[in-house]
C-alpha cells in the first residue's frame, strides 16, 4: 500500500483534474442534510474533515438505485422487441465514511455470490471510492462494534483510497489500482508520506476508537449469539415488532439492506420492467396471492430484519454482520428501534 | 456478463383445460438456440411473464428427459396468472430459468418412493414422477396418492386414469366431497394411508400441496415412523427474483429460490422460523 500527503489547499486541484474525466460526487450540504453531489471543483472542507458527517442516506443507491428499469418491451405484431437501458458512467465518491464504504463492500459479496448481477457489477465496476476516515465519531455513531470504521485498515478491509484528516494536509492511503489512477490524474500534488505520518494517522485511529460515547452495541456479541441459537422468546420479538411502524425507513438508509421489489409498466404497445427498494418491515413482503402470508405478523418480521443482520449463519455466508454501525436507522426508525436499542433489548 | 433478469421469449404450443380455474401451457422458445440450450431438473421453477403485467415463479411439471418442450400447470388467482390464462397459442410469454436446486434423482434409486399430491401441488411431483417412470426399475414399491376438494379440481385426469391402470405401479386417490358420479374414496389424503401399506423402511415421501394438508400429511407420516430426512417437499414463497437477491424468499438463512424450492422436513425442521 501507498501512502501520500495531500495538503488541503491543493483539494480542488486535483478534483479539478479527476473531473475531467469522470463524475466526481462529494458531499454536499443542501439545508440541514447532507448528500452526495457532482462537484468540479469548490468541495466544502468541512464534509471533508475528520468528524464523522454522514451524509442522509449512505451511498447505495449508486449502485443500487431506489428505482432501475430492468429491461423496455416493445410490441410488434405478436412480437416483442427487448431492449436493456445502458449505463456506463464512471464516479469518484469523495469523502464516504469508512461505514458506507464498508456497506458497499458487503454488497460486493452478496451481488457476486450464486448469480452475479449484471445491474450492480455494471455501476459497482464504474465507481471510486474515496473513504474519508474519522477522527471523531458523532452522536449515533457504533461502527466500532462493526468492524466498520472508524478507520479502514488496510490489512482487514479491501478499499480505494482513504484519506485521513492531518488538519493541514491529508494522509491519502492507497490499496487498489483503482484508486492509484486517481493520485496519477495529478501526480506533482502528492507528496510521499513520512513515517511521522504514519505514526499521527495510529495516534488518530487509537484516538478516535476511545472516543464513541458508552453504547450498548458493545454487546453485539451478545445478540449475535441468542439470536443464532434462536434462544429469543417470540414474546420479546413481538414486544420489539409492536414498535416497528412498517415504515422501511431502517431498510431504505441502511448500507448493507438491498432487498427489493419488482414492478411493471405496461403503456399501449410499449413497456418495462423495474426493480425498486423494498423492505422486509413490510406486511406485504411474503404475502403470497392466494392470501397466505408466511410473515404476516409484525415479531416475525422483526425477528426476520434482525436474523438477517445479525445472525451467525449469515455472518458465516457474508463475512461480516449486515450492518456497520452507521447508526442511520437510530434516526430513522419512528418507533425507536433501530438496531443499538434491538441490541440492548436483547441482551436482557 | 449474462442478465439474469431479462427473460427470453416462449411460445405457447399447447392449452389445456385441467378445472374450471387451472391450466396447463405447453411452452417452446422461440429462440432455436435458447430452445437447445434448455435443460432442466425436476422439482425447478420457472419465473414466468406477462410482459407488462407481471412475473411469478412456477413450478415445471414436465418430463424433464424432454426437454424441447416443457409445461406448466397454473390457476388463475392473481393478475399474472389471470393475464396468462387470457393467453392463446401463438402468443409469447417472458421465461427466466431453470432456477432452484430441484430433485436429487439418483438419491432415490434403489428406494420405495411414495408421493402424496394435493389439489394443484401434484404438477411439481409430476417433474419426478415422469422421468421416475421412464426408469421404474431403478425404484422399488412406487405408489402415487393424490388428493383433490372435489372431483372437478383433480388435474391431468387423463393421466389419473393411465396411471390407476398401470400395473408396476400403485395409485390411490380420494376427494374431500364427492358428486354425484364419485365412487371412489372420501376424505383428506391422509385417510388413504391406512388402506395402502405403506412401506416405512428405505422410503422417500415426497409430499405437495396446500400448506394445511402438507401439516396434516407430515404429522401422519411421523406417527407411521417416516424421519424426516425422508420426508421431502417443495416449499413455496413467493420468489420474485428466483437468483437469490431479492430477498422475498428467505426463510432463515436459506433462499428458497437458491438453496430450494426442494427441502426434506430435517433440514426444513432446523430453520429458525416456522415453514
Amino acid at each position: 500500500m501507498d501512502r501520500y500527503i495531500l495538503r488541503k489547499e491543493d483539494v480542488n486541484r486535483w478534483v479539478e483534474a479527476l473531473a475531467r474525466t469522470q463524475e466526481v460526487l462529494a458531499p454536499t450540504r443542501v439545508e440541514k442534510e447532507i448528500f452526495f453531489a457532482p462537484t468540479q471543483m469548490a468541495v466544502d472542507l468541512n464534509l471533508l474533515s475528520g468528524t464523522a458527517t454522514l451524509p442522509y442516506l449512505p451511498a447505495k443507491d449508486l449502485v443500487l438505485p431506489h428505482s432501475e428499469n430492468l429491461f423496455h418491451f416493445t410490441r410488434k405484431g405478436g412480437d416483442y422487441e427487448l431492449t436493456v437501458p445502458e449505463e456506463k458512467k464512471t464516479a469518484v465518491v469523495l469523502g464516504i465514511r469508512s461505514c458506507d464504504t464498508s456497506g458497499i463492500y458487503w454488497l460486493d459479496k452478496f451481488y457476486q455470490e450464486n448469480f452475479s448481477d449484471c445491474y450492480y457489477w455494471r455501476r459497482r465496476n464504474n465507481l471510486i471510492l474515496v473513504t474519508m476516515a474519522c477522527n471523531q465519531p458523532v452522536k449515533n455513531c457504533f461502527c466500532v462494534c462493526c468492524e466498520g470504521g472508524p478507520f479502514l485498515d488496510s490489512e482487514r478491509d479491501e478499499f480505494d483510497i482513504q484519506l485521513v484528516d492531518l488538519q493541514d494536509s491529508y494522509l491519502v492511503e492507497c490499496k487498489s489500482s483503482k484508486g492509484k489512477a486517481l493520485i496519477e490524474a495529478n501526480p506533482k500534488l502528492f507528496a510521499k508520506a513520512d513515517p511521522s505520518a504514519v505514526k499521527t494517522r495510529e495516534a488518530l485511529e487509537e484516538k478516535s476508537r476511545n472516543s464513541f460515547q458508552p453504547d450498548p452495541t458493545s454487546y453485539m456479541s451478545t445478540a449475535i449469539r441468542r439470536i443464532t441459537s434462536n434462544a429469543v422468546t417470540p414474546e420479546t420479538w413481538t414486544e420489539l415488532g409492536e414498535k416497528c411502524f412498517d415504515c422501511g425507513g431502517c431498510a431504505f438508509v441502511c448500507p448493507c439492506c438491498s432487498c427489493f421489489g419488482v414492478g411493471y409498466l405496461n403503456e399501449g404497445e410499449k413497456g418495462c420492467h423495474y426493480r425498486f427498494w423494498d423492505s422486509c418491515d413490510y406486511s406485504g413482503f411474503t404475502r403470497e396471492v392466494s392470501g397466505h402470508n408466511p410473515r404476516g405478523e409484525k415479531g416475525e418480521r422483526f425477528k426476520r430484519r434482525f436474523f438477517h443482520k445479525l445472525s451467525y449463519q449469515y455472518l458465516k455466508r457474508d463475512g461480516r454482520i449486515g450492518c456497520v454501525g452507521c447508526g442511520r436507522c437510530i434516526t430513522a426508525c419512528p418507533g425507536e428501534v433501530g438496531m443499538p436499542t434491538v441490541v440492548e433489548r436483547l441482551r436482557k | 456478463m449474462s442478465n439474469i433478469y431479462l427473460p427470453n421469449l416462449a411460445r405457447i404450443i399447447k392449452i389445456q383445460d385441467e378445472t374450471y380455474d387451472t391450466k396447463t401451457f405447453e411452452f417452446e422458445f422461440a429462440d432455436p438456440k435458447v430452445k437447445q440450450a434448455f435443460k432442466f431438473r425436476s422439482g425447478q421453477f420457472l419465473e414466468i411473464s406477462a410482459l407488462g403485467v407481471g412475473e411469478a415463479p412456477f413450478g415445471l411439471a414436465s418430463n424433464p428427459n424432454r426437454p424441447e418442450t416443457f409445461r406448466v400447470t397454473l390457476r388463475a388467482v392473481g393478475a399474472v396468472t389471470w393475464a396468462l390464462h387470457q393467453k392463446k397459442i401463438g402468443d409469447l410469454v417472458g421465461i427466466r430459468g431453470p432456477f432452484g436446486n430441484g430433485f436429487p434423482f439418483d438419491e432415490y434409486k434403489g428406494k420405495n418412493i411414495i408421493f402424496v399430491g394435493g389439489g394443484i401441488g401434484l404438477p411439481p411431483l409430476r417433474s419426478l414422477i415422469e422421468p421416475m417412470l421412464d426408469a421404474r426399475s431403478a425404484f422399488k414399491d412406487f405408489l402415487i396418492l393424490y388428493g383433490a376438494r372435489t372431483p372437478a379440481d383433480q388435474v391431468y385426469q387423463d393421466r389419473l386414469k393411465e396411471w390407476e391402470k398401470m400395473s408396476e405401479i400403485r395409485f390411490g386417490m380420494t376427494v374431500d366431497v364427492g358428486d354425484a358420479n364419485w365412487k371412489g374414496n372420501v376424505g383428506v389424503v391422509t385417510t388413504l394411508f391406512p388402506k395402502c401399506n405403506l412401506i416405512v423402511e428405505n422410503t422417500v415421501v415426497f409430499v405437495c400441496g396446500p400448506p394445511i394438508m402438507i401439516r396434516f400429511a407430515i404429522m401422519e407420516l411421523s406417527k407411521l415412523g417416516f424421519k424426516p430426512e425422508n420426508i421431502v417437499s417443495t416449499l413455496e414463497r413467493y420468489m420474485k427474483c428466483g437468483v437469490g437477491k431479492c430477498g422475498h424468499c428467505a426463510i432463515g438463512h436459506k433462499y428458497v429460490c437458491v438453496d430450494g424450492p426442494v427441502f426434506n422436513y430435517k433440514e426444513i425442521g432446523k430453520l429458525p422460523e416456522k415453514s
